[in-house]
């Protein structure tokens, strides 16, 4: 049943990634006033890739963007997608935050090997960059923590579905927004795109790979794109609840697949929010970015986590 | 008295070596190997022991050496990493002179440590901490030049701690008229809470400038960096962490639980200076481009969740802490000797500045460093998660989200100079003066592949050390933790490695298969690089150079370690001031007589006035 749940949430995750690819794209072409490729594109893209020459530059290269793409589904695992989960219960958000570092890593050590400067200086933006959302990030993931008691994701959404969900609760409405503050940089949105500046050093740390390697990176991306957004809406919307109106069903075959449902339609909104603000914003300085989230997204974390504290 | 004579033993086989090395030069590194081996040995064999014995009466103090649970992890520890980094320094120490010094101090801190994790009274124990502060002086100082001060700091930070603590050892004797640690602690809650809140903070100096905990931490980073490598991971590995030993024999053996977590604000003080010890360190690690340096303050930030552990006083958290110093020491030592091994085919490089892809050069060695980087990370499957894991968790769920957050953190800043230090030596663009860069000698491979397997293992089936762990903790009063061997049982959130390990190969095996079905990739040169239609100058073309500069930028701005400025500026100060004091020794005779006459005076003036004498 386990292994079951694993592949579902995998290929759920995995096609999720890719319509939201295509998503921007077309969402992004429409504010451009074009048409844009189709929504598939990038699974054609993937495809094609993967029957295209690609160089390798030794055996991290290779190693170092597996090890990427494992990190990222393992998160998924992690997560519950609406009431479908599969490793609910061993070690929890920790856990998750623990195997968040391993796909960023896993892509630095393939593209560190290249040897291409334009990627090293990419690796060192991205983690400086990730350095201080995650200041953000675990301050909010701490009050959080602090507010249900527990380290498990899954209780937090099951709490959440039984009284109120945390971004509707005045405790926990600072961390919510702290969240949205810092989700256009942790999808690498603009004004954040300061890592994979495709104008500026080529791309970044995805400078080097091709055929394969960039299909591998592509699946990756949506992942992370995926992960992002559905940790957002199991911390703050409530995961797959809908103001309990499915409650009677819940259990049944039906009422994992509605709140599955509920789960997507609220990550397609955070989603294309995202893709507005990144329509619209240009390019930060990295500089400016550090500045911007240790300002504002961090003062208003540590205001909510204060409160929390406080209050318990 | 096997104890007395396995401690005996090693004392003679030191001056052996010694002595031996001097008529017969081969036979000196066998000799240690031997030796060092052999107390492996003989402390693997004392498992489940529990005894003490009475083995010299001196001044009418009872010495005595003891063995149970508690230090029986810590020495298997000590003559673990002695045996492996002696077998490092095989290669390492090969073309040096007077090397026979250097084994026989080696062995001197090894015995000296063992020697302080099975004393059964505090004066054994101070008198196997001094004879460790002076061989690990001795050490420090083994490459002269540049090393001496850094020794000299070490030193006379050592010489402080000592003091403090022997004026606590004598503060408790007059108090209980006994040094011996199983009578202390049936005595000690006759004390009053003032007493036992200045005796902690007298050996608190002590263990705390061993443990590298700021403010006394100021000593580590020049001593680290200075060190011969294998002696790094030795020093970083165990020998701090001999402070870490004090600190629990102290709070959880002498003085006990059901005390030391009653003596008002002196756990919150602990706790924050372990959180401030965690992040500054860990910081000021990113800005290092000495890539000893770096580890040194690393270890100094690892230090700090160690000291977070165990002064936090849960089960989950003194369980972390001592688990947390098994891995930091295994970890840590195999980064030090992997840095060890690029020191020496580099004869001498250390600048990160200056190195770079050398993975094509010392795969091996690549290998070993990322293990070791992961551990410190602390990434699922090694080691260093399972600590973590129990320390945050109960930090998180006891209330203290502040601490957590210092902790959580630590843990990115760990990400960023881990990534620098592999990125800088073995990634990124190979010089072309290193082309004929030859692998690292078995001698130095065999400790850091041992080091990696237990990194791995560990990781996967933390149930084991967790074992010995829990009989610890319980024999310091807490309850045991409900462990299996993938893992941890609790109400409050599992841990089940299992669970991470076959999904981690499921996917993996799927994800190669499917990578593998791909179009076969073609292998080029580190110069066959896309540049964006620009020409690509080689040599130049390497980013290694200040790896973090719009970080560098922003940091140093205001982090500095004003700590050890201030005691450097202190140091001048009184320097400045002894020097103005000796003026008045003129050299004249008649400038002496007239200080004498000014003397009388100054009596006879005081006499007069308030007839005091």
């Amino acid at each position: 049943m386990n292994i079951l749940l694993m592949i579902l949430s995998a290929i759920i995750s995995l096609v999720t990634g890719m319509f939201f690819l295509g998503l921007a794209r077309k969402i992004m072409a429409m504010i451009h006033w074009r048409y844009g490729p189709p929504i598939y594109q990038p699974l054609i893209d993937v495809i094609r890739y993967f029957h295209q020459r690609a160089v390798s530059h030794g055996f991290i290269f290779d190693l170092g963007i597996i090890i990427s793409l494992i990190g990222s589904l393992l998160v998924v695992f992690f997560l519950p997608l609406g009431n479908i989960s599969s490793f609910s219960n061993s070690g929890g958000l920790l856990v998750i935050l623990y195997i968040l570092i391993l796909s960023p890593l896993g892509l630095a050590l393939s593209s560190g090997e290249s040897a291409n400067p334009n990627a090293s200086i990419g690796i060192s933006r991205k983690l400086i960059l990730t350095l201080s959302y995650e200041f953000v990030l675990i301050i909010i993931l701490l009050s959080l923590m602090s507010q249900y008691q527990t380290i498990s994701l899954q209780e937090i959404v099951m709490l959440q579905a039984r009284k109120v969900w945390s971004f509707a609760s005045w405790k926990l409405i600072l961390p919510g927004i702290a969240y949205l503050l810092i989700l256009p940089a942790m999808l690498g949105f603009r004004p954040f795109e300061i890592a994979g500046a495709s104008q500026e050093i080529s791309a970044g740390p995805s400078v080097e790979f091709g055929g394969k390697y960039l299909a591998l990176n592509t699946i990756n991306h949506g992942l992370l794109h995926f992960i992002t957004i559905a940790l957002f809406v199991n911390l703050f919307l409530g995961g797959g609840d809908l103001f309990g109106i499915f409650d009677s069903i819940s259990g049944t075959f039906w009422g994992s697949f509605v709140s599955l449902i509920i789960f997507l339609i609220k990550m397609i909104l955070i989603f294309v929010i995202s893709v507005f603000i990144n329509a619209v914003f240009p390019r930060l300085r990295l500089e400016q970015a550090t500045k911007y989230i240790l300002y504002y997204p961090l003062s208003i974390a540590i205001v909510g986590l204060i409160i929390v504290v406080a209050i318990n | 008295m096997i104890l007395f004579y396995m401690m005996i033993f090693a004392f003679v086989g030191a001056f052996l070596i010694y002595f031996a090395g001097k008529s017969f030069p081969r036979i000196k590194e066998i000799l240690a190997v031997v030796i060092s081996f052999l107390l492996f040995l003989f402390v693997a064999l004392l498992y489940g022991k529990d005894f003490q014995i009475n083995y010299h009466n001196f001044l009418g103090f009872h010495l005595f050496l003891r063995i149970n649970m508690f230090s029986w992890l810590f020495a298997l520890t000590i003559t673990f990493l002695g045996f492996l980094s002696i077998i490092f320094s095989l290669s390492y120490m090969k073309d040096k002179k007077n090397n026979a010094f250097y084994y026989m101090n080696m062995l001197f801190v090894n015995i000296a440590m063992l020697g302080i994790v099975l004393a059964g009274d505090l004066i054994s124990f101070f008198i196997f901490w001094e004879i460790m502060s002076w061989s690990t002086f001795l050490l420090i100082s083994y490459k002269k030049g540049s090393a001496l001060p850094a020794s000299m700091k070490y030193i006379i930070m050592s010489i402080i701690g000592s003091l403090s603590m022997l004026i606590g050892i004598l503060y408790l004797y007059d108090l209980t008229d006994t040094t011996i640690i199983s009578q202390l602690s049936h005595i000690i809650r006759f004390i009053n809470k003032g007493d036992v809140i200045f005796v902690v903070i007298l050996f608190s100096i002590a263990f705390g400038i061993k443990n590298a905990v700021i403010p006394f931490h100021n000593w580590l980073p020049p001593a680290h960096s200075e060190a011969p490598s294998p002696f790094s991971a030795i020093l970083s590995g165990i020998l701090i962490k001999m402070g870490v030993y004090g600190f629990l024999l102290l709070f959880y053996v002498i003085i006990g639980l059901d005390i030391i977590f009653h003596l008002t604000g002196l756990t919150i003080v602990l706790n924050v200076l372990a959180a401030i010890t965690i992040i500054f360190p860990t910081f000021l690690a990113i800005l290092q481009n000495d890539a000893k340096r770096l580890l040194a303050w690393s270890t100094v930030a690892q230090a700090g969740y160690i000291f977070m552990g165990i002064t936090y006083g849960t089960e989950l958290s003194v369980a972390g802490g001592i688990f947390h110093f098994l891995n930091h020491a295994i970890f840590k030592a195999l980064m030090f000797l992997a840095v060890g091994a690029i020191e020496y085919r580099t004869k001498g490089i250390r600048d990160l500045n200056s190195l770079g892809g050398f993975i094509k050069k010392m795969p091996f060695t690549f290998a070993a460093m990322l293990i070791g980087a992961m551990g410190l990370i602390g990434l699922p499957l090694t080691n260093g998660f399972v600590s973590k894991w129990l320390i945050y968790k109960t930090l998180i769920l006891n209330g203290s989200p502040f601490l957590a957050f210092a902790a959580l953190i630590g843990t990115w800043g760990t990400i960023l100079y881990s990534y620098k230090l592999i990125h800088n030596i073995f990634l990124g663009q190979l010089p072309a003066k290193f082309e004929n860069i030859q692998k690292a000698p078995f001698s130095m491979k065999m400790p850091m592949m041992i080091l990696s397997t237990i990194i791995i293992f560990f990781g996967i089936l933390p149930g084991i050390p967790l074992q010995f762990i829990n009989k610890i903790i319980v024999s310091f009063g807490y309850h045991p933790l409900n462990v299996s061997l993938f893992g941890i049982v609790s109400d409050s959130g599992n841990l089940n490695i299992i669970n991470i390990l076959a999904a981690t190969f499921v996917i993996g095996v799927l994800i190669v298969l499917f990578f593998r079905s791909g179009r076969k990739s073609v292998r080029v040169d580190q110069y066959d690089n896309y540049a964006a239609g620009s020409f690509i100058p080689k040599e130049k073309y390497s980013y290694t150079n200040s790896f973090y500069a719009p970080l560098d930028r922003f940091l140093n701005s205001f982090l500095k370690d004003y700590i050890d400025i201030f005691y450097c500026k202190s140091a001048a100060l009184i320097r400045h001031f002894c020097n103005g004091i000796r003026k008045i020794y003129t050299g004249y005779v008649g400038s002496y007589v007239m200080y004498i006459l000014l003397f009388l005076a100054v009596l006879i003036f005081v006499q007069l006035n308030w007839s005091v004498f």
